[in-house]
């Protein structure tokens, strides 16, 4: 870890000028990734504004729908009456991932910033464009098996590791930043997380100076009906292979809206669009389920070592489906 | 044939048996605990209700070889060097107020470890993978490896150091040593650390992922077998102690004697010491 | 007072001090003035260094010194060492090789210097690609082709047949104390290290010839070890470059490495493809079998775990062959890692034998049974003892074998296959030289008594069965008695590897009891109506101490006798058929280990190696990138140990086993025996429960798509 310079900010707008007046300064919330990076020299910055003592914390309804505070932890946003009643799919994501330490530490800004557990890019000896533009991408001639199915470049085929983004990428979230400028602007979910293409370095579109101060999620109808289902080379604290987060807006047994979003499987969260598309006026039976889950798998393009993940894929989109339509309850 | 060569030639050169000495020095015990300032029945009381075995010399001997190297005075020791980016930051461990200058990089596990001569707290990774280091802060269980001491300004930290009541031992970890929950002994403290911290989740009525009904109001939970595993998962054990750490939480958790299972093939019940 | 205490389930003498975080493992002993040193690494599997700029790190913050093998102290590497990397020259022979370590005031100051040093590297072409290495494999040492009968005439002659190939991946260690040296120097001639070793006095001997110091002169303490299964037996190179880096800054230096260093320093469990061919008639007697391993060992050195170990004592085969064949790669060595070749090889025996009852319709626990040998194959000796059928039997009748159903796929709950799996295991029962000394204590009437020896204790209970032992030949209480082990400065003692810790420690307190209560006997003439205690004696013979030694040796007799441990493992899994995801559900052991010297500890250690197994059928693999050599599952996010939550229920069982050639005591060891024919249990239920043999070691979720 490089030496860096420590401050405790007590205001945001200190903490947004802090980080404006320096390139290399990062902002320092529950640390579980940052720490981690800074360790293993992945992550080099020279200055980090502590914002754990800001006051984005809270959980509470709005007009809208359901506001995250930015800072608030994960393990209260899972378990807070609010969240567990209308955004059941969002608790489960966000208990599926990591440990119950790291949740208590982790905030949901943070969770959104994550960065791939690609062994390339965690291992400085190794290249890496995403770590060190230009210097290659070890994994795409690699091992891969971790790696992405869709929306994956020549320069990188990371996947992103949140489970918690998963659900926020099917529930049409709303991340709240505040810029530089101390104004606010809302990004949709899907326009949050980039995909890598000529850019890897790049995870997501904030710029340097923005804070996260909240995550919305609109009303829905979907707190019934979902599931999220979590494939992984272990039964708990593993990464998943494949992960997907399925709601379904059911009446007399036809769909009138259908979520669903995987992990493991791409540079962002993947909606699965044309999957969602089909289900839409059709009844809820497995057939159903499955014939979305194979169109929406047609798409995938797999490297050498994850071929498996197109069929897991499949499987794991109709599985989840099933669960959601069982009322989300655990096998 | 094949028999395998793993024995003491393989692996480096014994001293011949015959130059060494059987009188070897040892520490004097006794010596130690009198230093110590800890004399005749108090001895027992201060080792008490730990071991259902009872009193052992051993158990005096380690603790009086460990109790001698600890620091007496609970001071912080200061930094070894001067520090490029010192923070200073002040916070309680186990009950008492610690004040101390940390370079920036320092983590709460080092901290411990290094200038406060907590070392039970362990380093098993260093990268939030396996909960050796877990430690409660502000009541809630989490990794002192992936928290900066720089952060914990105004925190209360509670460590392994930190559960006995004075003499006594918190349940948690009575039923750890019933019920045989480690064996190298590495990684309890965070499972014990973590354990404990999660009986304090279950009454909230906290939830996890192989909670049956995610959108059930939430309550003190009775916690099934399953719960008990997967809200203990991120402790990770090398040793395979899992079903006798689940044991020893549920034993705590439900009040109830759970039974320590093994058999020998002539009788038909379970043995239970 | 129990008079008896060998056998009783009697708490961890040493587990308070485990449970308050008091027990020292090697990093948490206060050494004063200690520096922090940090290792780096090389960056390519094969060639030279050309050039290490270390002026950056030299001039940051906090360092002291940078040593690499332009300033290391030159040493003679002992051949006790393993793995070499020890800083003498600029071969590289392995991705992770150590180049260099730096020593600073703290381990922030030391971790960050190492990153700054930059290396050159002339490159060679690197054998690291297993797929193309295997087919250059040789004949190791001293493991020629070993051939009973005439296997081929016999295979080829049989009406039934099989012939299949297991695979089993890299495996590492995962001790939850990552490795760590503390090295003090006092002059130049003496050496103190606090170092977690499994044989104290191999490391001691070992650094001491290295260093060109006498044995005495170098002292290893490890009352406690975080973990070993193999891994913390031998001194590897950073318990030399601690000690060199102490003498180069004449301070006492600390060196730990990190998780991900632990993957390339301190050895592995090499990669295995088992070739087995078992025939046999319609009613499931054997005709012949063959186990052919091959496998990798280090570029320059040799090291072949023995995976055909069990084929040669584990069934009757008249006609039989086992084969190595072992190629070298530029890939740290392999080493002793739980149960070594047993494991794997009872992974590629057990599934091939579950086939051929598949094939013939036959129940495998009958299969089993059927094909008992009298006396061992391999040898020709009669069986010390020997439990296995009674361990399939009395483990079949607790686990509810009788419901298995023999058609695969038969059993479905919701979206989960249910299926039933059995797999056996051996493991080699065997005594060592040990000595040990007793010192009795007679405080006013009030007689203590204190064993000494270096034993260690890698949490298998070493402290506390020595504690029974001792009590029950003295005939004090267990709370009477102080066990000192951990450091080389007390009477020699074997390893606690390979199983012969227990009962080479054991015996050796055992006699050494005995001969004191011999003693004291002869120096009063007290006649005693019943046979007398160690505290009678004292005070009969009016002394306030009394101190002996025994040097404990194997028992002549046991030569004459084949001696193993046995088990049978009893698996149910559930697989999920959407997921992939298995787990095991329950599991049952039974275990013929000669005299059990505490259940409580005995099954801790027979779970913990049956989750061991089950971590090596469903999630543990070490994957190397075939470009580069590099380890690309470094962390324990990328190496899957099992969870909590990947075990169910587990039950232990033992055999009432009296074993009277062993040894003195009867005991044969509990601690390898426990992962041996797990894997295959496992493998074998999730055949039972899904139709699909899988072959090739861990079944991940992508095995069944």
């Amino acid at each position: 870890m490089r030496p860096f310079k420590y401050t405790r900010a007590a205001e945001t707008a200190k903490a947004v000028e802090a980080i404006s007046k320096n390139k290399n300064a990062r902002f320092l919330a529950g640390g579980t990734n940052i720490i981690d990076l800074m360790k293993e020299d992945v992550a080099r910055p020279d200055e980090l504004v502590d914002i754990n003592r800001l006051s984005f914390d809270q959980i509470k309804a709005t007009s809208g729908g359901i506001s995250l505070g930015a800072l608030a932890k994960n393990t209260e946003t899972a378990n807070h009456p609010l969240v567990r009643q209308n955004l059941p799919l969002l608790s489960q994501a966000i208990l599926a991932g990591a440990s119950g330490q790291i949740r208590n530490m982790a905030t949901n800004g943070g969770n959104l910033n994550q960065r791939t557990r690609c062994t390339y890019f965690y291992d400085t000896a190794m290249p890496c464009n995403k770590r060190e533009p230009g210097t290659g991408c070890g994994a795409m001639e690699g091992i891969n098996r971790m790696h992405a199915v869709f929306g994956w470049s020549e320069k990188c085929v990371a996947v992103h590791p949140s489970d918690m983004c998963v659900a926020l990428a099917a529930l049409d979230a709303n991340v709240k930043v505040q810029g530089a400028d101390g104004k606010t602007r809302s990004i949709a979910f899907a326009d949050y997380h980039r995909l890598p293409g000529d850019s890897p370095e790049l995870d997501n579109n904030l710029k340097h100076d923005d804070l996260i101060t909240e995550i919305e999620i609109p009303k829905n109808n979907f707190a019934a009906n979902s599931y999220y289902l979590k494939v992984r080379d272990r039964a708990s604290y593993a990464f998943a292979l494949v992960s997907v987060a399925a709601a379904l807006d059911v009446s007399g047994g036809k769909i009138k809206d259908a979520r669903i979003a995987l992990g493991g499987v791409a540079h962002k969260p993947w909606r699965a669009l044309e999957a969602e598309k089909f289900l839409k006026g059709k009844d809820a039976t497995e057939a159903n389920f499955k014939a979305a889950a194979e169109m929406e798998m047609k798409a995938a393009k797999p490297l050498e070592h994850n071929k498996f993940k197109v069929e897991l894929g499949k499987r794991a989109v109709a599985r989840a489906l099933t669960m959601a339509m069982n009322g989300g309850k655990t096998a | 044939m094949n028999e395998e060569k793993f024995d003491l030639e393989d692996c480096g050169n014994p001293p011949d048996m015959a130059t060494v000495e059987s009188d070897v020095l040892t520490v004097d015990e006794e010596k130690l605990l009198d230093e110590l300032g800890i004399f005749g029945e108090s001895r027992r009381k201060f080792l008490g209700q730990v071991s259902t075995a009872g009193l052992s010399v051993l158990a005096m001997q380690l603790l009086a070889e460990n109790e001698a190297f600890a620091a007496s005075n609970g001071d912080v020791k200061t930094a070894a060097v001067k520090l490029e980016n010192a923070v200073k930051v002040s916070m309680k461990v186990n009950g008492s107020a610690k004040s101390l200058d940390v370079d920036s990089r320092m983590t709460l596990l080092d901290a411990l470890r290094e200038r406060m001569d907590l070392t039970g707290s362990k380093k098993g990774c260093d990268h939030g993978q396996c909960g050796a280091c877990t430690v409660i802060v502000d009541g809630q269980r989490v990794l002192s490896c992936l928290t900066l001491a720089a952060t914990c300004e105004g925190a209360d930290v509670t460590t392994i150091e930190g559960l006995a009541t004075g003499e006594k031992l918190h349940p948690v970890q009575a039923a750890f040593i019933k019920h045989d929950g480690f064996q190298c002994g590495y990684c309890t403290p965070g499972q014990i650390c973590s354990a404990v911290a999660l009986m304090e989740e279950a009454k909230r009525g906290d939830a996890s992922y192989v909670t049956e009904n995610i959108q059930a109001k939430a309550r003190s939970l009775n916690l099934s077998d399953d719960e008990i595993r997967e809200r203990m998962s991120g402790n990770l054990c090398r040793c395979g102690a899992y079903p006798n750490i689940l044991r020893a939480i549920k034993e705590v958790h439900t009040g109830k004697e759970q039974a320590q299972g093994w058999k020998f093939s002539e009788s038909s019940e379970t043995e239970v010491a | 007072m129990n008079m008896n205490p060998i056998g009783e389930a009697i708490d961890r003498i040493d587990g308070f001090l485990k449970v308050t975080g008091r027990a020292n493992y090697a990093m948490d002993f206060p050494v004063e003035n200690a520096a922090h040193a940090f290792l780096f690494k090389s960056e390519t599997a094969a060639g030279k260094i050309l050039k290490i700029d270390s002026k950056a790190a030299e001039e940051s913050e906090g360092v002291i010194a940078v040593m690499t093998h332009l300033n290391a102290p030159k040493i003679t590497p002992s051949r006790g060492l393993r793995g070499g990397a020890i800083l003498q020259d600029a071969d590289i022979e392995y991705f992770g090789e150590n180049i260099g370590v730096v020593v600073a005031e703290t381990f922030e100051q030391a971790r960050n210097a190492a990153n700054l040093i930059t290396v050159q590297y002339e490159k060679a072409a690197a054998k690291v690609d297993f797929s193309k290495e295997n087919s250059n494999g040789t004949v190791p040492r001293g493991r020629e082709d070993m051939r009973r009968g005439k296997f081929e005439e016999a295979f080829e002659s049989a009406e039934i047949k099989l012939d299949e190939t297991y695979f089993t991946p890299i495996e590492h260690h995962q001790a939850m104390a990552p490795h760590a040296t503390v090295a003090v120097w006092d002059g130049d001639d003496k050496l103190i290290l606090y170092n977690e070793s499994q044989i104290v006095n191999g490391v001691q001997g070992a650094v001491a010839a290295t260093f060109g110091l006498k044995p005495e002169n170098v002292r290893v303490i490890t009352p406690h070890i975080g973990g070993g299964f193999g891994s913390k037996g031998g001194a590897w190179g950073h318990v030399v470059i601690a000690a060199m880096a102490a003498k180069l800054v004449k301070r006492p230096v600390k060196l730990a490495l990190t998780r991900n260093m632990m993957i390339n320093s301190v050895g592995l469990r090499q990669a295995n493809i088992q070739r087995m061919r078992i025939s046999a008639t319609k009613d499931g007697k054997l005709t012949a079998l063959s186990h052919e391993t091959t496998t990798h060992c280090a570029i320059n050195e040799e090291f072949v775990e023995p995976c055909g170990d069990v084929s040669e004592h584990m069934y009757d085969a008249p006609n039989s062959l086992v084969t190595y064949r072992v190629a070298p790669m530029n890939v740290i060595i392999p080493t002793y890692t739980r149960a070594p070749g047993k494991s794997t090889g009872s992974f590629a025996l057990e599934s091939a034998i579950d086939e051929l009852a598949h094939k013939l319709k036959i129940d495998p626990v009958e299969l089993r049974i059927k094909n008992e040998p009298e006396k061992d194959p391999a040898t020709g000796k009669p069986w010390s003892s020997r439990s296995l059928v009674k361990c399939l039997r009395k483990g079949a009748a607790a686990f509810g074998w009788e419901k298995r159903k023999m058609e695969p796929r038969s059993t479905k709950e919701g979206d989960f296959l249910i299926g039933f799996g059995v797999g056996c295991g051996i493991y080699p029962a065997r005594q060592r030289e040990t000595s040990a000394v007793i010192k009795l204590k007679n405080d006013d009437g009030k007689v203590s008594a204190t064993v000494e020896l270096a034993a260690s204790d890698l949490g298998t209970g070493t402290h506390t069965i020595i504690a029974q032992v001792a009590a029950e030949t003295l005939g004090l209480p267990v709370s009477d008695i102080g066990v000192k082990i951990g450091d080389s400065a007390l009477p020699p003692a074997a390893g606690s590897v390979g199983s012969v810790g227990a009962s080479s420690f054991c015996n050796a307190v055992y006699e050494v009891c005995l001969k004191a209560m011999e003693q004291l006997q002869a120096k009063t003439n007290v006649e005693f109506i019943k046979a007398p205690t160690a505290a009678e004696l004292m005070q009969a013979a009016n002394l306030k101490d009394f101190q002996t030694r025994a040097d404990a040796k194997p028992l002549e007799i046991a030569d004459k006798y084949a001696s193993h441990s046995f088990n049978a493992n009893f698996a149910e899994v559930w697989v999920n058929e959407s997921t992939g995801m298995a787990r095991v559900k329950r599991f049952v052991s039974a275990t013929g280990a000669g005299r059990i010297l505490n259940p409580k500890t005995s099954r801790s250690q027979m779970i913990g190696g049956a989750i061991w197994g089950i971590g090596q059928a469903l999630s543990e693999e070490s994957v190397l990138d075939p470009r580069w050599g590099n380890f690309v599952t470094r962390s324990f996010a990328d190496y899957h140990i099992p969870s909590n939550l990947d075990i169910g229920d587990m039950e232990t069982i033992f055999i009432d086993e009296q074993d009277k050639f062993v040894n003195k005591l009867g005991i044969k060891g509990v601690g390898e025996v426990g992962i041996v024919g797990v894997a295959a249990a496992v493998v074998n239920a999730v055949f039972n429960a899904t139709g699909k043999r899988i072959r090739s070691l861990p079944l991940t979720p992508d095995k069944f798509v």
